[in-house]
């Protein structure tokens, strides 16, 4: 399968840790993370938006995808 | 009512309806230590010898019964000895809830005495962890702790609690218990998907693993079983979710899956794996695994859903309701299916295995470890829990035991953690109030956490241990053999470990046998004693596992003798 760039917008708590969960799952798993932007959500300080961009093919984005939605502080991850 | 955080502690588990829980104090415990004390009358605190003892002991525990296991441990080293017990339950799935004790919250990240990053160390190995900062968090955080633990896919969560925490007071809420997290709802249109996948499969196989004794789903998967008449195959995990008197159980698959199982999976048009996660041990080489037949799977986790293999058909959802849907939609449309075809294959392969074997001679010297593992089976109970550590003697005891009820197989699987049996059967039988339990270990296993013998010894616990002593590593001497032109480096043990000797220093009886009339009389005795007894039984250091699909291989590379 056909590796593609893609990037991807992450909403979680904003607690101890969870930039490195998301980054830890990253590199636990194999996959690269080749920008990463992230902020409090203007709307709500206690939630932060990721956004970040990686690349693989269409079953690495679906796992990325996936094991993000597992970790207990994602409230939403999607490919856009 | 204001009470202390280390009091809140020992209130959430009483509140979560922990009774057991398992440990060894330190400096950045001795708060929680204090109220453990205090609550001596609700609290059954078992003190192991280590604290992977400890982990190990909580993971079997939970694994015995699907209850929480709970672990406790001082900060620092106390803390890094936990993780090898985390790992071991994170990859088996195992609900447990570590805490750990911390240095004050002033002293953190000044690299004081007794001061490790645990959070960070365990973040990869845990569902969740904690690291609380305040103690009018603490309540709610160990409530959630539980509840992760317990909700799904379940794993272990960690609460890391300074010191200071442990001391400072702050309201209890008498918190109950958390729901669990809302399972993904199984869906119609996936379900009517795989029943016309199952209604035209005419070679169907049934793979399924720990996922359905997590989800208690052994009912529905012999309902399922018999109405679409396949037979079923097991990863290492999922052992004990069928009785092995139902004749559609042909045992384990994988690397060392048994003949009938292994073949019958190869030859099969459909799989439908349920609540496994197709791991590398279990396929051996993918594209060949998933060649010419199509594959349903069916989790409670959507990652693992296309992870490892590409499916036709994933269903997510609780195991227990999905294989209930399946087999309700199934009867709705008068569905009954007979393959005489196939079950006649499946019969021939049952007896071809058999054939290859079955050696049931009685042997001088050096015991025949399939026979060990069936002459124990006459001592047990359906429900007697059987622990093993890693290695030969854990694969004979997968491929040779009759598990007949579910929670009996307690064994490290995705981690394949040696040392991980002798905790791991205290907990299983503290878990059922001081039940008999037996760990099958080798040599080399038992070597790593026998100290756990002392624990054994202080609570009584009748644990039977049989030690597979063969002088060697025996599954990593096997590949030296196989694969390594038999050099066998560091293999062999040359320990000169006195077993009988060993046993009665900790305060255990040993005995040690060298053929089958010894063995006998050593488990009329073992059977028949309070505490923990050590069998020392010797096998050839040459014996191997059989049959083995080489790692990576595919069924057309079956090494059978």
């Amino acid at each position: 399968m056909e590796s593609e760039n893609f990037t991807m917008s992450v909403v979680l708590r904003n607690r101890y840790g969870t930039l490195m969960r998301v980054t830890s799952l990253f590199s636990k798993r194999g996959y690269n993370i080749n920008t990463l932007s992230v902020a409090p959500l203007a709307e709500n300080n206690d939630y932060s938006r990721i956004i970040l961009t990686s690349n693989g093919d269409k079953c690495v984005k679906e796992q990325i995808q996936r094991q993000l939605e597992k970790l207990v502080d994602v409230c939403e991850a999607k490919i856009i | 009512m204001q009470i202390s955080g280390a009091e809140i502690v020992i209130q959430t588990f009483l509140s979560h309806g922990i009774k057991d829980i398992f440990g060894y104090p330190g400096g950045c415990v001795l708060n929680i230590y204090d109220e453990i004390y205090k609550a001596g009358d609700r609290i059954n605190h078992i003190l192991t010898c280590h604290e992977q003892g400890a982990a190990h002991a909580a993971d079997g525990y939970a694994r015995a019964t699907g209850k929480t296991g709970v672990v406790i441990a001082t900060s620092g080293p106390g803390a890094t000895n936990l993780v090898t017990g985390i790992a071991t339950a994170y990859l088996d799935s195992t609900p447990l809830v570590a805490i750990t004790g911390n240095v004050n919250s002033a002293l953190i990240g000044k690299d004081s005495f007794q001061e490790v990053d645990i959070s960070g160390i365990t973040m990869p190995i845990t569902k969740y962890n904690y690291i609380v900062k305040d103690v009018e968090e603490l309540e709610e955080t160990l409530c959630e702790a539980f509840r992760i633990a317990r909700s799904g896919r379940k794993g272990p969560v960690l609460v890391d609690i300074p010191k200071d925490v442990q001391v400072a007071s702050c309201e209890w809420h008498g918190s109950i218990p958390l729901p669990l997290f809302p399972l993904p709802e199984v869906s119609q249109s996936d379900i009517e998907e795989a029943v016309k996948l199952i209604k035209s499969a005419k070679r169907p196989f049934i793979y399924a693993g720990g996922g359905v004794v997590s989800a208690e789903a052994e009912s529905a998967l012999e309902r399922f079983a018999t109405l679409i008449d396949a037979p079923a195959g097991f990863s290492m995990m999922g052992l004990s979710a069928m009785d092995y008197r139902n004749p559609k159980k042909l045992g384990m698959t994988g690397m060392h899956g048994v003949y009938a199982a292994s073949i019958a999976q190869s030859e099969a048009d459909l799989i439908i794996g349920v609540g496994v996660r197709f791991s590398d041990r279990a396929t051996g080489n993918i594209r060949k695994y998933t060649e010419n037949v199509k594959i349903i799977h069916i989790d409670i986790d959507r990652a693992e859903i296309g992870k490892n293999v590409t499916v036709d058909i994933g269903i997510v959802g609780d195991i227990g309701e999905t294989l209930t849907a399946l087999s309700d939609t199934l009867q709705a449309e008068n569905f009954s299916q007979h393959l005489p075809q196939w079950e006649e294959r499946v019969k021939f392969l049952k007896a071809a295995q058999k054939r290859l074997f079955d050696d049931t001679a009685d042997r001088e010297r050096d015991i025949l470890p399939t026979r060990i593992i069936q002459m124990l089976r006459e001592y047990t109970e359906d429900d007697t829990p059987i622990a093993t550590d890693v290695g030969q003697h854990q694969m004979w005891t997968a491929m040779n035991y009759d598990f007949a009820a579910h929670r009996t197989f307690i064994t490290s699987g995705g981690l394949g953690t040696m040392g991980f049996g002798l905790g791991a059967a205290i907990g299983a039988s503290v878990s059922r109030d001081g039940k008999r339990t037996v760990l099958v270990t080798g040599d080399g296993g038992f070597h790593m956490n026998l100290n756990e013998l002392a624990t054994a010894v202080t609570y009584k616990i009748p644990v039977v241990i049989v030690i597979m002593n063969n002088g060697v590593l025996g599954l990593v001497r096997q590949w030296q053999r196989q694969f390594y032109g038999e050099r066998f480096s560091h293999t062999t043990l040359h320990r000169a470990t006195d077993y009988v000797k060993l046993a009665e220093a900790f305060g255990a009886e040993g005995f040690t046998v060298q053929n089958e009339t010894e063995l006998k009389t050593a488990f009329d005795k073992a059977f028949n004693t309070d505490g923990p007894v050590v069998i020392d039984c010797h096998i050839d250091p040459d014996a191997k596992v059989l049959p083995m699909i080489p790692p990576g291989g595919s069924i057309e590379d079956l090494i059978l003798r």
